[in-house]
């Protein structure tokens, strides 16, 4: 994200052909010539839908407009989009907004392309939910696909609309640690001070109006994380900010997790160091005069004399 | 995801320096972040004292803060710490070596997730390591990578063979040469022969890009210049940074050419005083060419230690094996941002070729003149990438198909243990 800002604002005239993949497996390519220094070609290949996902032309549903809505006539779609992207969009840096504040939150804008296509469809239902108009016409639940393989499922509601995440972590120690934090977090939510947030329930089970769904979409080793927006959720400018945060949770969860992970560590060592201290208090003082003796006639063992040849 | 799904995905490579990181993609051109490597935290919760520990974890949840994430990289650390007292800032490297695994751990966390924001479970990681490395400070980073961020992969690969990698794309690819590696807080003279590091010659420096810039700090302050002592450090090290050239001989050329045209020589450095924030200007003269000269003079900054970098260079091959001397007289590549001064690697080949030629003719001398000896070709190779080749270099290995075949694995790691980190197999894609 913050990449292509930087990317775009610096470069002007020279030749650039960047790649970069971000969360979720998100593939990102940018591309100016030398030839024709002003015209920037900006690829985007999604993670693969699983197959309870809906993508039209290989797009999520509601993408195309929500670009165009998103960007007006700075961009142009081009189709068909590059080999191995979903989607290639053409932009004309000659008509970047001379003003710098206004430049940056195009820019700003134009680097969150991934939501704007992505959270297009969570973007269609949640308005239909802030203006009380919820389609009649759309299934039960909706998946949409956040990370290779992974969805995410919505059960639009009148009055509300619940959002499920299955949760799957790959190594035993996060499963453990994703648990206790989203228990945290659904504890967290309770406090004062945050009531009028979404209130967010954490299960093992999956909730029953996703029985419909294929098992294997349901498949989870770290629990279901279900979210219930409201209307006033998603009111004015709240819309932009709850679409960025529910389209990138899991990164969030996942980021941590990691950062406990790292915490862990750290007190691990500051352990082990007060640990070892405490055994080199105790190591009896007859022994210090009799290691300073075999010292000066210590040879190198042979894995010593490697591991020092080696370094 | 298993691992050959993260193999079709560009590898992350990060280099680690004392002064700054490197990070970004392999296969692209330039790294995506260059950031001072720096992490500041708020110590105030780290050092919990035992008997109120409950009651300090309480404390700081209502306050909202947690102490796990209560921490800033790069730029962000430093300016956190300028406006707070709570923030320490603390340098994670330094001399080339991972001091504080504590902060080089949050260092990653924040590279990974917030500055490439990408999962690391999905990438394969190339990191590097000074050739200098203790086999268990690599241990150490395989077991951070592997247990908190699950990478699939993980290479750690020298630096000096990675700069000299960097020379792949240029021409055909080379991986015998000195690498000359002058970063801000170690330099090295690496000679590698076909790959391998040959760590019984490896010299090392105590001058390196800092000195140059305490000792133009200095400078200035010794002729008494307008500059704020707070500030001193880093006006030094901007006006080395945009200033600064190498000239061929001090005494004859530049002394003269500053004294008779003072006004084209001698530059303006404006400034605004942090505290006051009153405007200053202060003249920039000698040290614009005195600076790097500590590297071809070093008694004019110290007294210890009088080598010049020539005469080490020289003495690193000479001390290599016999048979690969003219290989590496031939191929001696710069790296690091220190050797970015102007007509630097002019410099520095004419000084060595002189030592050269000097033995030549001694041997021939010697020699009787019956017979001659082939003259040694002395080049140095200098490539407008430089100031990262370390990481261009990790970034070109790094998208070769042999490079996932090199890499530990996950599985590897856990069948075997942190021991597999110790080595590091030279791949196919070197040479």
């Amino acid at each position: 994200m913050i990449l292509l800002q930087s990317s775009s604002s610096l470069d002007k005239g020279i030749e650039l052909d960047y790649h970069w993949v971000e969360f979720g497996d998100v593939r990102y390519h940018v591309q100016v010539t030398v030839k024709n220094p002003l015209v920037l070609l900006l690829s985007l290949s999604l993670p693969a839908p699983p197959p309870e996902t809906v993508f039209i032309a290989g797009l999520p549903f509601g993408a195309i407009d929500a670009i165009k809505a998103a960007y007006g006539t700075f961009v142009h779609i081009l189709d068909p989009p590059r080999d191995g992207f979903n989607l290639t969009v053409k932009m004309n840096l000659s008509k970047l907004p001379p003003d710098e504040d206004r430049r940056h939150a195009l820019l700003v804008k134009i680097s969150s392309i991934r939501e704007v296509v992505l959270g297009a469809p969570l973007r269609v239902i949640l308005k239909s939910l802030a203006s009380r108009t919820v389609a009649s016409d759309i299934d039960r639940y909706l998946a949409l696909v956040h990370r290779p393989m992974e969805s995410f499922f919505l059960i639009p509601q009148a009055e509300k609309v619940t959002v499920v995440y299955p949760m799957r972590f790959k190594d035993s120690i996060d499963i453990v640690l994703a648990k206790s934090f989203l228990q945290e977090f659904v504890e967290a939510r309770r406090t004062a001070g945050l009531n009028s947030a979404p209130p967010c329930l954490w299960s093992s089970s999956a909730p029953k109006e996703l029985s419909e769904a294929p098992a294997e979409a349901l498949a989870v080793n770290a629990g279901f994380v279900s979210f219930v927006i409201y209307p006033r959720h998603v009111e004015g400018k709240k819309l932009d900010k709850t679409v960025w945060s529910l389209s990138t949770f899991h990164a969030y969860v996942s980021y941590h997790v990691k950062c406990s992970e790292g915490f862990m560590h750290t007190r691990m060592r500051r352990r082990v160091e007060s640990q070892i201290e405490a055994l080199d208090r105790a190591r009896p003082d007859s022994a210090k005069p009799k290691k300073h003796l075999n010292r000066s006639f210590k040879r190198l063992s042979l894995k010593e004399a490697r591991s020092n040849s080696r370094s | 995801m298993d691992s050959s799904a993260a193999a079709s995905r560009p590898a992350i490579v990060i280099d680690n320096g004392t002064g700054y990181t490197k990070m970004g993609f392999a296969g692209n051109v330039e790294p995506c972040f260059i950031l001072p490597t720096v992490v500041a935290t708020n110590e105030s919760f780290t050092n919990p004292s035992r008997t109120s520990n409950k009651g300090n974890w309480l404390a700081q949840h209502s306050a909202g803060v947690m102490a796990d994430l209560d921490f800033y990289i790069g730029e962000e650390a430093m300016s956190k710490s300028r406006s707070s007292s709570t923030y320490n800032l603390s340098y994670p490297i330094s001399r080339g070596q991972v001091e504080n695994w504590d902060s080089m751990e949050r260092f990653w966390q924040q590279c990974i997730f917030n500055y490439l924001r990408c999962d690391p479970e999905d990438h394969y990681f190339l990191l590097t390591e000074s050739p200098l490395t203790a086999p268990e400070s690599r241990e150490y980073t395989g077991e951070i990578m592997f247990e908190t961020f699950n990478v699939p992969g993980l290479y750690i690969a020298v630096q000096p063979v990675l700069a000299l990698a960097a020379g792949y794309t240029t021409s055909k690819c080379e991986m015998t040469g000195v690498v000359v590696d002058v970063g801000d807080g170690a330099t090295h003279v690496v000679p590698v022969a076909d790959g391998y590091v040959i760590g019984s010659s490896i010299k090392s420096i105590p001058i390196s890009g800092k000195d140059v810039t305490l000792f133009i700090q200095q400078l200035m302050r010794e002729r008494g210049e307008n500059v704020p002592p707070e500030d001193s450090f880093d006006v030094a090290r901007q006006v080395k940074e945009t200033y600064c050239y190498t000239s061929s001989d001090i005494v004859k050329v530049e002394y003269n050419k500053h004294d008779k045209e003072p006004s084209k020589y001698i530059k303006q450095w404006k400034g605004i005083k942090p505290k006051t924030g009153a405007p200053y200007s202060c003249d920039i003269g000698y040290e614009r060419f005195l600076g790097p000269e500590i590297f071809f003079n070093p008694e004019i900054y110290s007294t210890e230690f009088t080598t010049p970098l020539p005469a080490v260079i020289d003495k690193c091959i000479q001390s290599a094996p016999i048979d690969t001397r003219r290989a590496l007289y031939q191929n001696i590549v710069l790296s690091g941002g220190s050797t970015m001064f102007k007509d630097f690697h002019r410099r520095l080949q004419r000084d060595i070729k002189k030592i050269v030629d000097a033995r030549v003719l001694a041997s021939d001398a010697r020699l009787g003149g019956e017979v001659k000896s082939q003259p040694i070709e002395v080049n140095v190779v200098s490539h407008p990438i430089q100031r990262y080749a370390v990481w261009f270099g990790g970034s070109v290995l790094a998208s070769t198909p042999e490079f996932y075949a090199a890499c530990h694995t996950k599985a590897e790691y856990e069948e075997y243990g942190a021991t597999i980190c110790r080595t590091n197999p030279v791949f196919k894609g070197m040479y």
